[in-house]
């Protein structure tokens, strides 16, 4: 074969891969990628329910040893830890606290801006209650999902001290978001935020992002993506039941 | 090429880089739906993966992509290959396969499937317009090494292309 320069080889074959790219026109279908995605997903997740079922033939079994005196103690505990763990399985997984520890928490960065009744939220307003500060938009699906979760915390928790507000991210504005409240239900305080509060709070990246703020105006906890609700539910409840710092803040 | 996010969302890296991975799977796949069917395939297996999610996961996503594709390029090759012996006689090709077969880019695709499964990848991740860090991060190279590999790979193309098609 007659010898080729480097240059002229990479050039040569660039052109010759060029013809396999798809062509621009083509584009891939994200919507229906989604769907199956979504639904291979909820597939192999039915294998969490095999671990149940599992986890529930163990406690049987640990129960009708427990009838012989010799094993019982030891039958007793591993019964008592299947049963803990069919609990878990069933409430979609262990529920792990994501709190940070008081020392390490930092100050929420303050922001000012108006609700869907044009009514003014200032986030330092709510020292004294535990924020729940929610970065959404109407087309993400997690957002969607968690959304009756954080009408169900305002209204459970609302009494005790728990303020849920959303921040929606959408670039069309209220145009889509007040139709979409309305649509949901939504009783808790909307806002619409920009992408230099959500660069400052790390939802610039990806959405849901959710902030827990302790009653000190600090954040306690940062969830990138949908948490369990099992999860959220007990971080409140922490903070909600957590004396306020004498301090104030810092 | 940086990590996506400190924490793993999957649909929202789904949004982000499904269309990305799709094209570089249907570049070696004969037909753009099933080259969509494996592009979600990629991310379920990033799914199941709890170590890559931790790691660059576009990288990953890269390689996994340009793998399955290549994999998937062998294997409609071999059956292909079994058809004409049996003279088994294919059903109607669908318009998309029409389209998309043309001559020169089976050339190509016999080529690829004949070079080194890693000289492969490494020519279709550069055919897609990955800079050389972003092919050493998605295969594993050390950067300084890209431009070397890919020389050979691309002497490696022209070479096998040339012994079966002649100088074009």
């Amino acid at each position: 074969m007659e010898k080729h320069s480097e240059i002229e080889v990479s050039r040569w074959v660039e052109e010759r891969l060029a013809a396999i790219r798809p062509p621009a026109d083509w584009q891939p279908d994200t919507i229906i990628g989604l769907a199956r995605l979504r639904k291979r997903r909820g597939g192999e997740s039915g294998r969490g329910r095999g671990r149940i079922w599992a986890t529930a033939a163990a406690t049987a079994i640990c129960l009708g040893l427990m009838v012989f005196p010799a094993p019982r103690a030891a039958a007793q505990r591993f019964c008592m830890a299947c049963l803990m763990a069919a609990q878990n399985l069933a409430a979609g997984g262990a529920t792990r606290l994501a709190l940070k520890p008081e020392r390490s928490r930092q100050r929420a960065p303050d922001f000012t801006l108006n609700d869907a009744a044009g009514k003014s939220v200032q986030l330092s307003g709510f020292k004294g209650k535990v924020v729940l500060l929610n970065f959404w938009a109407t087309w993400c699906g997690g957002c969607r999902i968690e959304i009756p979760w954080l009408i169900e915390f305002q209204q459970t928790y609302g009494d005790r001290g728990l303020v849920v507000l959303g921040v929606s991210l959408d670039a069309e504005g209220w145009q889509v978001v007040k139709p979409f409240i309305s649509d949901k239900k939504i009783t808790y305080r909307v806002m619409i935020g920009t992408d230099e509060m959500a660069a400052r709070y790390g939802a610039d990246q990806s959405l849901p992002v959710s902030l827990l703020i302790d009653k000190s105006g600090r954040i306690a906890a940062t969830h990138v993506g949908l948490p369990g609700k099992n999860e959220y539910r007990a971080e409140i409840e922490s903070l909600l039941s957590t004396k306020m710092a004498a301090s104030g803040a810092d | 090429m940086k990590p996506i996010d400190a924490r793993f969302d999957l649909e929202a890296i789904f949004r982000a880089q499904y269309e990305r991975m799709a094209r570089v799977i249907a570049s070696v796949v004969r037909d753009p739906g099933r080259a969509e069917e494996l592009a979600v395939e990629v991310f379920l297996k990033l799914w199941r993966n709890r170590q890559a999610q931790e790691g660059n996961i576009e990288g990953w996503l890269y390689r996994a992509a340009v793998r399955v594709g290549l994999d998937e390029l062998r294997r409609q090759t071999r059956q292909s290959r079994y058809e004409r012996l049996l003279g088994f006689v294919r059903g109607v090709p669908t318009p998309e396969e029409i389209h998309v077969a043309t001559e020169e880019q089976d050339r190509i695709h016999r080529v690829l499937n004949s070079v080194a499964p890693r000289q492969a990848e490494l020519l279709v991740l550069r055919s897609h317009g990955l800079t050389y860090s972003e092919v050493a991060f998605a295969l594993d190279l050390h950067p300084a090494s890209v431009g070397t590999l890919l020389g050979r790979a691309q002497q490696a193309f022209r070479k096998e292309y040339v012994k079966r098609y002649g100088e074009a």
